[in-house]
């Protein structure tokens, strides 16, 4: 029988029991949706680490001052991680090439009448080389991914240097829009400034800045900041030490997890952290690398990707006994049918073909239904995983291919059984 | 004479019902000539429906053989079979045996369907709608089986049978599910395609079906004889 006879009979069959079919497909449904959901998720959480790459480097230690749950509240445990403690890091442990540290603040700024609150950061003087290779802002106008240089950020003046930072100088470069607020469009530089009740003078204006990840565009502009020297800020704008954020430059990539044992055992002695009576440290500290971020991240992709995996494994092997049971029922109803095939001269592989097609039918469309289920769950799936979801645009041919799968492997069985059926007692079949 | 269509010799059927053997067919010798009318006669598990069976290639004998226009059949897989029965036998049943979902010409062209690439979608339409033309349902065409009385559902099956051209008609108690005046039609409808030159075997118990063959044999306890009541002079 030719491919579209067999079609038109499957569709007919199929078309003559639709509650029947639909029910059956359900199965299909939840296993294919799951499979979209489940790559989805795998490659939401691939993106969102290749975001994190792109933010810290393979050579970079995040290091900053460990936060603890105590009384309802995050608060900060143990003793202060300083700018001191950066600066010995740097000198002390020769695997680090060097430390940049920040601190940041809401505080006030004021030229003439008016007066604004800003987002004052307080740097090293290469931490702005940082900012700039880190890509998590960019100038305006630029591609994303461009490579830019540290000129291409400062639209006026210039940036401070280490020796600035060294001598706790009084400079500092606004952010873009900062500088429009403040100076309505005058040329800020040279001009003095007031930041709560420290005077400091303008060496730079920077460039109008974009933040290149889409979802944190929103909760802080960039172009409404201020950068001064680290330790001047410490100095003059802090009443007790604050806690530094430190990212420490490893020479060699390498020697990263060497160089972090370092840093701990550095740290805990000067912190004088002692081991407890387990035989375990109570750090004052975390330190985080490419490394820890890419196990997070992983790990929690992975955790629900095995739930969506063994959920789309039990709902594909379900609909797949759904199918080959309806399938049987199907068959043993048209019993009288296949004798009258059989006795007008249709061969075994002809009534295989029709009962494989019907069942292939269900299954498939049972696929089709599932990938645009599978589609609209991305987002719940997401939110469920507290992360990020994408569409895997591979995962729609695999789905409808496991779909045809399930109907060729769940329909094989009833379909070769209605073909071996003796015609005689197929057409006594009442 | 005219050409051998069927010939049986000393053919055979024999079921094995848990340890005891069952002979429903024993040693029939049977031989058929293009052209004849042939009705087989006896009463119900005589044997009659295990002969039209292996005739009709539905069934294979035990022993003895069994030759289709001049073909030892004994020998062919089942999908061979399938194929000769598909093209040399045109069956009709006692039930009519029309598939429900298909129109009056779509259950004629089934057997033209099954012959893998030999009539195009139109070739199988023409054909069909020739045949359900020579048994005057050419207006019933796109009806299907429910939308039909008893007796044009046994003249669309007798036109799928037609639709092959085939060596040999079979027919199992044809006017069984008739009533008698449709029942009369159809045996005169039968008794015309004979006239035709259509070779027709006829299984039934009716005397007054079986006198429109020109030969009839009775069976009893599976064993053939030709009845002295037939019309040799035919």
């Amino acid at each position: 029988m030719s491919l579209t006879d067999l079609l038109r009979t499957a569709f007919r069959s199929v078309a003559a029991n639709k509650l029947r079919a639909a029910l059956t497909m359900l199965g299909v449904v939840i296993g294919v949706a799951s499979v979209i959901a489940m790559l989805a998720l795998g490659n939401g959480a691939r993106a969102a680490v290749d975001a994190t790459f792109k933010a810290l480097g393979a050579n970079q230690i995040q290091i900053g001052q460990r936060f603890a749950m105590e009384d309802g509240e995050f608060q900060a445990t143990g003793k202060t991680l300083t700018f001191t403690d950066g600066l010995d890091i740097a000198s002390a442990i020769p695997l680090v090439e060097r430390v940049e540290m920040s601190v940041a603040k809401t505080l006030k700024a004021r030229f003439g009448q008016n007066s604004l609150e800003i987002n004052a950061i307080g740097t090293t003087a290469d931490a702005f080389e940082g900012i700039v290779s880190g890509g998590e802002v960019q100038p305006v106008g630029w591609e994303s991914g461009a490579s830019l240089s540290a000129d291409d950020f400062i639209g006026h003046g210039r940036f401070f240097s280490m020796d600035e930072v060294y001598a706790s100088a009084p400079v500092c470069v606004l952010g873009y829009q900062t500088a429009l607020d403040l100076f309505s469009g005058d040329d800020p530089i040279g001009e003095t400034i007031w930041i709560d009740r420290t005077r400091c003078t303008v060496i730079g204006v920077l460039v109008e800045l974009e933040s290149t990840d889409i979802q944190n565009r929103y909760q802080s502009d960039p172009n409404e900041s201020l950068i001064m020297p680290i330790s001047t800020m410490i100095l003059f704008l802090y009443e007790e030490e604050p806690s530094v954020y430190m990212t420490a430059y490893i020479t060699d990539a390498s020697g990263i997890d060497e160089a972090k044992e370092q840093i701990t055992a550095y740290l805990r002695e000067k912190h004088q952290i002692e081991q407890d009576v387990e035989g375990n440290y109570q750090d004052d500290f975390d330190m985080l690398t490419r490394k820890d971020i890419l196990g997070q991240q992983q790990e929690a992709a992975r955790t629900f990707s095995l739930l969506l995996a063994a959920m789309a494994t039990v709902s594909l092997v379900v609909g797949g006994i759904g199918i080959m049971n309806v399938m049987l029922v199907s068959v043993t109803e048209r019993t009288r049918e296949i004798g009258v095939r059989l006795a007008v001269g249709a061969k075994q592989k002809d009534i295989v073909s029709q009962f494989l097609l019907e069942s292939i039918l269900i299954s498939a469309s049972g696929g089709l239904v599932g990938i645009v289920s599978g589609i609209l769950a991305i987002p719940l799936a997401a939110a469920l995983n507290q992360g990020v979801a994408l569409l895997y645009p591979g995962s729609i041919p695999l789905a409808f291919g496991v779909a045809v799968l399930i109907g060729v492997v769940f329909g094989l069985y009833p379909a070769l059984r209605a073909s071996q059926l003796d015609p005689i007692e197929a057409l006594r079949y009442e | 004479m005219s050409d051998v269509v069927i010939r049986t010799e000393k053919i055979t059927r024999a079921y094995s019902m848990g340890s005891d053997i069952v002979t429903a067919l024993r040693e029939a010798d049977l031989t058929v000539h293009a052209g004849e009318f042939i009705a087989l006669m006896g009463a119900s598990g005589s044997g009659k429906s295990t002969l039209l069976n292996l005739l009709g290639l539905l069934d294979r004998a035990t022993s003895g053989e069994y030759w289709l226009e001049g073909t030892v059949v004994s020998s062919l897989r089942r999908d061979e079979l399938a194929d000769l029965r598909g093209k040399r036998i045109g069956f009709i049943f006692q039930n009519f045996n029309l598939l429900p979902r298909l129109s009056a010409w779509e259950n004629v062209a089934l057997p033209l369907a099954y012959r893998q690439g030999e009539f195009g979608q139109q070739d199988q339409f023409n054909r069909a709608r020739e045949a359900l033309s020579r048994v005057q349902l050419d207006h019933r065409l796109d009806h299907n089986p429910t939308e039909l009385s008893g007796g044009e559902r046994q003249r669309v099956a007798i036109a799928r049978a037609l639709v092959t051209q085939p060596a040999v008609i079979l027919a199992d108690e044809p006017t069984g599910n008739l009533d008698s005046n449709t029942g009369a039609e159809l045996m005169n409808l039968l008794k015309e395609l004979n006239e035709e030159g259509r070779t027709i075997v006829m299984v039934t118990h009716d005397m007054n079906v079986a006198r429109h063959a020109n030969h009839i044999y009775q069976m009893r306890d599976g064993v053939l004889k030709e009845s002295e009541s037939s019309n040799v002079a035919h």
